[in-house]
């Protein structure tokens, strides 16, 4: 079986992000980037189910800049096969993406595609839904276990109060929580055979998909700062103030 | 000593003078705990001539002074044990004044390190020093024991930030050092004497230091390797392909602990099948071409340097790894280790650490040794670690023979006893036992200039 996992180009999660000063968009002069968290575990999935004898090939696409080769690479070191880099420039809009991967699986074939249940930075998380409805493949979001058996696989779910878990028909689209794994490091070695792996360029027109934005971003700012607490003299005058400024009592 | 409370009161204010036992203690102690906490009084001044009337007052009627910080030091520097009076800067805690022409910063002595780190970012700039206990200790403190911390081996420890500082001397002087400039050639720079002074020449008041431009993002990298030698080919290798930030090093037996204590894997879980003997982290700026790494890594391979190596890929795993790195000590802390912390110069390391084992073995075969440390600084943090079932007791008659005779070989090989913690009162002894003669004799002369009455942290360092 093959697995097609998608990864997504980030600000690093640890990063505290910055506000243009225009308001225009998110400053990324100088900032570390990384694969999405959510992705990089859908990638570790993909390889231990390799690992275990289970998936034959894992192919690891992104869409993004040209620079979202390293996370493609990333991934390559992580133990996927193969990469494809769909470039385009500018953000990229859920159904675009989920256009994008559905051509792609056209051409690939997968028996199962993984995906990071959201990105961090645009915390859509419709993509998966968008490729599933497309493809017509059965969806598990909010995985936390995955077990793949003859034709379907059982996929345990983090939903609100609760676990649920559901058996689906294979080719399948899954998409990554949080408690699914622990990624592994990429070691050097294996960067070192990364460089060595398939990496294939294509662009959204040669998928035949027009990757133009239905959404126009007007304004990013950060969020209000929180003002300073104040020291009371005694309890006549916290509840003065709980009072009388607060009007919480 | 009690009797001079009023005296102190008409100095600071009534309110700013602890008398009481329970509120004292904490102020008597560091982050030692050799000995117990005895002051006679705390004083809390606001301002440089609060301090100065201070020292006046205590010249007077010969009451010996504690200067007080973050009291995080490791060496019992801010410890008063003999009924002294502490005179504690945290009330100082103000942000004088920021030049950006100048790129500095100046502040009161009791700012907190971690604040004057988050004031630096909040002017897009940097301030690099940086140490575990940073949330709690005072730059005054910093500048007293020259602290150093993870990132000694890129900008240099306190000394190397320090453009000015504005201190009370031992008798009562005020004086401005340096002025915040960076070129000043008048005369001798006394600001050096008392950057790691430990507070026996004066009350460091007022701190000028320079900020510098964030650094880019960082990359983490851990590599096994055979031998500390290998480390070291690898630290000179990647000192020429990549900007370094910190190189540290973890003996086995340190990372068994940490990842035995923790409960953290070692990252070499899916790829190594036995354990290396030595592991190396390096921090480094994150190069914009990948290939600097690989070709990094294929050239220390094919020297047989390192074994395996992994890489960080987003800031998580970073702090991961580095956490690997800061647990050690904690790690450790159940075997309730003798601690040396200790510095050789580079060349001299393998020797240095090849003769102490030896040296160990033979005379103290039932011990266990545990190295790690910062290896881009040459300091090496050796734990010998108490054998399981010993009391402590038993185990404590056996330091001062054990530190002895790792000092003895630390000095005959040109290194430093103390190379990040300063002497305090731990080490006060054995300092005037290897620096013998002339050095002390200037140490002495110099502390007499500054403090002739010896008010100032009396009974420490000298």
């Amino acid at each position: 079986m093959k697995i097609l996992v998608a990864v997504k180009r980030v600000v690093d999660y640890n990063v505290k992000v910055r506000a243009k000063a225009d308001g225009s968009a998110v400053d990324l002069a100088n900032v570390k980037m990384a694969i999405n968290p959510f992705c990089e575990i859908a990638v570790e999935e993909a390889v231990r189910l390799k690992e275990k004898g289970i998936a034959s090939e894992v192919v690891v696409v992104s869409l993004g800049p040209q620079a979202a080769q390293e996370q493609i690479r990333t991934a390559l070191a992580l133990g996927a096969d193969r990469g494809i880099l769909v470039q385009a420039e500018g953000d990229l809009e859920p159904l675009a993406i989920a256009k994008c991967l559905k051509k792609i699986c056209d051409d690939e074939q997968p028996g199962m595609v993984l995906l990071g249940k959201q990105a961090i930075d645009g915390d859509n998380n419709q993509t998966g839904q968008m490729l599933a409805a497309l493809t017509g493949f059965a969806q598990a979001t909010f995985a936390s276990v995955i077990t793949v058996e003859e034709g379907s696989a059982k996929v345990t779910r983090e939903i609100d109060g609760g676990l649920q878990t559901l058996s689906i028909k294979l080719p399948a689209i899954v998409t990554a929580d949080l408690r699914l794994n622990e990624p592994r490091y990429a070691s050097l070695p294996n960067i070192m055979k990364a460089k060595k792996k398939q990496l294939d360029t294509v662009t959204p027109a040669d998928l035949g998909v027009d990757p133009a934005a239905r959404t126009k971003l007007l304004k990013v700012e950060p969020p209000a700062e929180r003002k300073a607490g104040i020291k009371v003299a005694d309890v006549a005058q916290l509840v003065d103030k709980l009072k009388n400024e607060a009007k919480v009592i | 000593m009690k009797q001079f409370a009023e005296q102190f009161k008409a100095i600071v204010g009534d309110k700013n003078v602890i008398t009481s036992k329970a509120e004292m203690a904490p102020y008597g102690i560091d982050r030692t705990t050799l000995w117990q906490p005895n002051p006679s009084l705390v004083v809390r001044p606001d301002s440089i001539e609060q301090v100065q009337q201070i020292v006046l007052l205590a010249n007077q009627h010969n009451i010996p002074l504690v200067p007080s910080g973050g009291r995080t030091g490791l060496s019992g520097g801010a410890v008063a044990k003999d009924g002294e009076v502490v005179v504690t800067l945290e009330r100082m805690k103000r942000i004088l004044h920021y030049s950006a022409p100048d790129q500095t910063v100046t502040c009161e002595a009791g700012v907190i390190t971690q604040h004057l780190q988050q004031f630096a970012e909040q002017q897009g700039l940097f301030y690099p020093v940086d140490f575990a206990s940073s949330g709690s200790s005072h730059i005054g403190g910093n500048v007293a024991t020259n602290a150093g911390g993870i990132r000694v081996l890129r900008y240099g420890g306190t000394r190397e930030q320090v453009l000015g500082l504005k201190v009370v001397t031992g008798n009562g002087d005020i004086l401005d050092l340096n002025r915040g400039l960076v070129k000043n050639n008048c005369g001798p720079d006394l600001r050096h004497l008392f950057i790691g002074s430990e507070g026996i020449l004066g009350f460091i008041c007022e701190v000028t230091v320079r900020l510098q431009p964030p650094p880019p993002p960082q990359s983490v990298m851990v590599v096994s390797a055979r031998a500390i030698t290998d480390l070291l080919e690898v630290f000179q290798c990647s000192r020429k392909t990549v900007t370094l930030s910190a190189f540290e090093f973890i003996a086995q037996q340190a990372m068994d602990a940490v990842t035995a204590h923790t409960g953290q894997h070692s990252p070499f879980k899916n790829t190594s099948t036995t354990p290396a003997p030595c592991y190396g982290l390096l921090e480094f700026d994150t190069p914009n071409k990948a290939n600097t790494i690989t070709d990094f890594f294929a050239q220390c391979q094919q020297q047989g340097w390192i074994d395996d190596a992994v890489i960080s890929q987003s800031e998580r795993q970073s702090k991961e790894l580095w956490q690997l790195r800061e647990n050690v000590s904690e790690s450790l802390s159940p075997h309730k280790p003798l601690k040396h912390d200790v510095a050789v110069r580079m060349e001299k390391l393998p020797e240095f650490i090849a003769r102490m084992e030896v040296k160990l073995a033979e005379e103290f075969p039932q011990l266990q040794s545990v190295w790690f440390g910062h290896l881009g600084d040459g300091n090496i943090h050796l734990n010998v670690l108490k054998p399981e079932g010993w009391s402590e007791q038993r185990f404590g008659e056996l330091a001062t023979e054990v530190s002895g005779l790792v000092y003895r070989l630390v000095w005959e090989m040109g290194g430093s006893i103390s190379a990040e913690h300063g002497v305090g009162l731990l080490k006060q002894r054995i300092l005037g036992r290897q620096v013998a003669g002339t050095e002390v004799k200037h140490w002495l002369a110099a502390r007499n200039s500054f403090d002739a009455h010896s008010v100032m942290n009396r009974g420490k360092v000298i």
